[in-house]
């Protein structure tokens, strides 16, 4: 039998238990003193509510598995929310964290996945979980997060006083339902098991053996565990919810019991149930009439952990290249030119890579021209198809204004991108356009030099009219020359997918042959009225 | 384990969302839940995808409530954690990004900032949640947030983040915007040992006896920092969001309470001088100071440059350091300047701190725009001529 805190006074002090003096040993320690936080007893919930019972027969299950399976109790750690069973986190001497309102779950995830060799356990309220954690219980639920939720169901909010909540019965009655429910509740195994839990059991405080058997059992199990336990709310729910109590001093003290021993008589043992007809059953008067306990659902599936670590490998691989192509990149010397403010726009639509093109200018200048490089985009609002602009601004100097005010070239390759972006050029700006894309009006501007290009045709001829844009980055660079051509091979070929960097080199060294024989005959488009 | 698994050292033309998770990766942090949300939803594909790569974990949760607590437990799990939003997203991390403070849990929170209120512009800079970076939380707590001017900047301010929550054990903001979040530019990622990382004072499972461990100081005691002891080592902690002793049991008395908030405050409080970063030029002879933070301190400089060209002795006061705000220097200013100039994409949110400091002892005039775009140069540069009481030079 393994060394635990049960046999071992010595040991207690390692966990900072204050045992009582000598002569007190003989009433002074009980069995579970070692996992309770003694010195904050007694605690705050009322005469006859179901959460010390709830609470020792988890101290219980946790001692066997301490006791039985060798569990080291220092990795349980215990979550909860508010409420009176959110209060159990404080009274547990394990680490245990008492966090928000319906947010005891994503921390459990956060703190499960961030070590997974910690046991957690989520132990809260029906309306902490359901109410608003409800969102988040259904998610762990579908991820099969390696939890253990242990929901303690007393048909209302308690701490508040008894209002109505999400597991409230249909016509009972509450502080704020006080003519009777209006709402219907829900049915917690079927909800875990609809969202995906793994294990899904049901018991009251009653049934206080089977029920600690079954939390060792959920402990155990692999992925997302769910117990709901029935408890009474003897100050609230069962103040308004149990017949025959009457005035009767004596019985209104024990209604918690007498609330209890309704469910006993209501209730059944069930294991075979499907979680689907586990609903709590009430009558006209929302008093109940049935419920169905049992180990409704134990289905092991693969858990979250285990999800994550099935697709790892393809990480490593990815970053094997990245790495790659960054150690292989040839070391370039700073540019000893001064480049002014270099304003330059790109314009087309969606799907033509403006914003590729202009990423590769940036980075061509950034990286191997080693200039100072801001790239930014921008989008009209359809999904595909619609407007697309981007530009980049170079210059020697550090860039103090990241956007283009008055730009000094453009490559725009349709017709509204013509239409948007020509007006706002510099004096004297060169203008490159797919010109089987744009066609330039009559009244176009005499001050700005024009170089067209059927690009895409081009492309198209090379293999893949996709590449058009890279066909107009050569014809760019060419025709303005503010980037290097080196600068702009070196940052294409990193920026296309490895199979089509020889096509898109080709594309781009048409667009700057293409550059340079238009420079060279000085064929920038002539006048408007020949 | 191989420190260098999974690190890109080196050169790269970066987004700038990306490069906040590049830094947060090179400070260590190896965990992240997120929401997408524009424009930052580029940081959590970026972790989703460099994450696994260096042996971390991302997760993808249900909304931004459920994204803020995991990352506090995380962090109690003993993995430096992080989140990033915007405005929506921001305001419900809100009530969590308190519990984080209540509890002193070490996490990183980026915000990108947009066009607001409500569902505002999504794709478009704003820079309309200072102040509620600072009060958006219920009850009286202090708060760490930082602004950078450019992807660079938002790389090594996100490092910054991290080693400030974990010296401090507190969850830091980084408070960049859709402009700075969303263009690219030269980013140098330094190797590990290029770098200082700092790590949360912790106490490990032998390290003290656990019935003298005490989890939260005494704010009389010399390091107000209490050393934290995460989940396993087997100091059966207890955290709580109530008001708590110094054994971390909740305590719901005025004094319990006075004693806990007086801690978490002045642990902010007494260490302004190591948290506080600004950037200073042309101060000394100034006239006119621009106090601007961000994408618009950025933009304020070709303003600055041209207004010093022109004989206006104007300087400028970066916040590098958003919050706690550099109170000392603006008092210290307003003695001898004419006036200051606050340039912000909102309707007037840092100015209500440049005002209360500079006391009424100089003028304080604001360059303001909803947001969408960035600030007009000129806008900027009308307004520095006006605080120097200079008229515009004729066309």
């Amino acid at each position: 039998m393994a060394q635990t805190h049960l046999n071992n006074r010595e040991r207690l002090k390692d966990i900072g238990y204050q045992p009582p003096a000598e002569s007190d040993w003989l009433t002074g320690l009980h069995p579970m003193d070692p996992l309770l936080r003694g010195e904050r007893l007694p605690h705050i919930w009322c005469q006859g509510c179901g959460l010390g019972t709830a609470l020792t027969t988890f101290i219980n299950a946790l001692q066997w598995l301490e006791q039985h399976r060798g569990w080291d109790l220092d990795k349980v750690s215990v979550v909860s929310g508010i409420g009176c069973t959110g209060r159990v986190a404080g009274y547990l001497r394990l680490d245990s964290f008492h966090t928000t309102h319906g947010r005891a779950i994503p921390f459990a995830t956060g703190l499960k996945l961030a070590n997974p060799k910690l046991k957690v356990v989520v132990f809260s309220g029906d309306g902490d979980l359901t109410g608003i954690g409800g969102n988040h219980f259904i998610h762990a639920a579908r991820r099969n997060l390696d939890i253990t939720v242990i929901c303690v169901n007393n048909f209302n909010y308690g701490m508040t006083g008894g209002q109505v909540g999400p597991t409230t019965p249909h016509h009972a009655r509450a502080v704020t339902s006080q003519y009777g429910n209006f709402e219907y509740p829900f049915n917690l195994p079927y909800l875990a098991a609809a969202g995906g839990a793994s294990f899904v059991a049901r018991w009251t405080v009653l049934h206080a053996r089977r029920l600690s058997w079954t939390l060792r059992e959920a402990m155990e199990y692999p992925g997302f565990s769910f117990v709901e336990i029935i408890a009474p709310c003897s100050t609230a729910y069962a103040r308004w919810n149990t017949e025959g109590t009457g005035t009767d001093p004596q019985k209104l003290r024990r209604r918690g019991l007498e609330l209890m021993k309704h469910y006993q008589k209501v209730g059944r043992i069930g294991h075979e149930v499907h979680p689907k007809d586990a609903t709590v059953k009430v009558d006209e008067k929302g008093l109940i009439c049935e419920i169905v306990e049992g180990k409704f659902l134990s289905q092991p599936r693969p858990d979250l952990q285990a999800a994550i670590d099935d697709l790892a490998g393809g990480a490593e691989k990815r970053w094997g290249s990245a790495k790659k192509a960054l150690d292989e990149r040839p070391r370039v010397e700073r540019r000893t030119d001064r480049v002014p403010r270099t304003e330059v726009q790109l314009g087309g639509f969606g799907g033509q890579g403006i914003m590729s093109a202009g990423r590769i200018i940036g980075q061509a200048a950034a990286l191997y021209d080693k200039l100072e490089a801001c790239f930014t985009q921008s989008y009209g609002p359809e999904a595909r198809g619609g407007a697309a602009g981007s530009q980049v601004v170079i210059a020697s100097d550090p860039i103090h204004h990241p956007v283009v005010i008055e730009p000094t070239s453009a490559i725009i390759m349709s017709q509204a991108a013509f239409d948007k972006y020509v007006p706002r050029l510099a004096p004297g700006a060169t203008l490159l356009i797919d010109d089987a894309l744009v066609n330039l009006p009559d009244d176009r501007r005499s001050d700005i030099a024009i170089y067209g290009i059927p690009a895409t045709e081009i492309a198209g001829g090379l293999g893949n009219s996709r590449s058009a844009n890279t066909v107009m980055l050569g014809l760019w660079t060419a025709a303005v020359g503010v980037v290097s051509r080196d600068a702009m091979r070196r940052s294409l070929a990193e920026s296309v997918p490895p199979k089509t960097v020889d096509l898109n080199l080709k594309a781009f060294d048409t667009g700057y042959e293409k550059g340079k024989e238009l420079l060279d005959s000085n064929r920038s488009r002539p006048e408007a009225s020949s | 384990m191989n420190e260098h698994r999974g690190l890109l050292t080196g050169e790269h033309f970066l987004l700038g969302d990306h490069a906040a998770a590049e830094g947060a990766i090179l400070a260590g942090c190896r965990f992240f839940a997120g929401y997408p949300i524009t424009p930052a939803t580029e940081i959590a594909e970026q972790m989703s995808t460099r994450l696994p790569q260096v042996g971390g974990v991302y997760i993808q949760m249900e909304d931004e409530l459920a994204s803020m607590n995991a990352i506090l437990g995380a962090s109690w799990g003993g993995v430096k954690s992080m989140t990033a939003t915007s405005g929506p997203g921001f305001s419900l991390m809100m009530e969590n990004f308190g519990l984080g403070i209540m509890l002193e849990t070490p996490c990183v929170l980026v915000n990108v900032q947009r066009g607001g209120p409500s569902t505002g512009l999504p794709t478009l800079v704003g820079q309309q949640d200072m102040m509620q970076a600072r009060w958006g939380s219920h009850g009286d707590y202090e708060v760490i947030a930082l602004c950078p001017s450019s992807p660079q900047e938002l790389f090594d301010l996100t490092i910054r983040a991290f080693n400030l929550s974990e010296k401090y054990r507190t969850p830091v903001l980084v408070l960049t915007d859709a402009e700075v979040g969303h263009m690219t530019e030269k980013v140098v990622i330094p190797s590990p040992e290029q770098i200082d990382i700092i790590h949360r004072p912790a106490v490990r499972k032998g390290d003290v006896s656990p019935d003298h461990f005490r989890i939260y100081r005494d704010m009389g005691s010399k390091d107000a920092v209490s050393p934290m002891a995460i989940a396993g080592e087997g100091y059966r902690i207890h955290v709580t969001g109530l008001t708590h002793d110094e054994r971390g049991y909740p305590v719901m008395t005025a004094a319990a309470q006075e004693w806990n908030l007086e801690r978490l405050v002045n642990k902010i409080r007494n260490h302004r001088d190591d948290i506080i970063q600004v950037e200073e030029a042309h101060l000394d002879d100034a006239q006119v100071v621009v106090v601007s933070y961000g994408i618009s301190a950025r933009t304020s400089l070709w303003p600055i440059e041209t207004a010093r060209k022109e004989g206006i002795r104007v300087g400028l006061l970066r916040l590098i350091t958003v919050w706690p705000f550099p109170e000392e220097r603006i008092r210290e200013l307003s003695r001898r300047i004419r006036a200051f100039v606050v340039p912000e994409i909102n309707m007037g949110q840092m100015i209500r701190e440049v005002e209360r400091c500079a006391g009424g002892r100089a003028r304080v005039m604001g360059v303001n725009r909803p947001g969408g775009e960035i600030l007009e140069p000129e806008k900027v540069l009308d307004c520095i001529r006006a605080a120097a009481g200079v008229n515009p030079p004729k066309p």
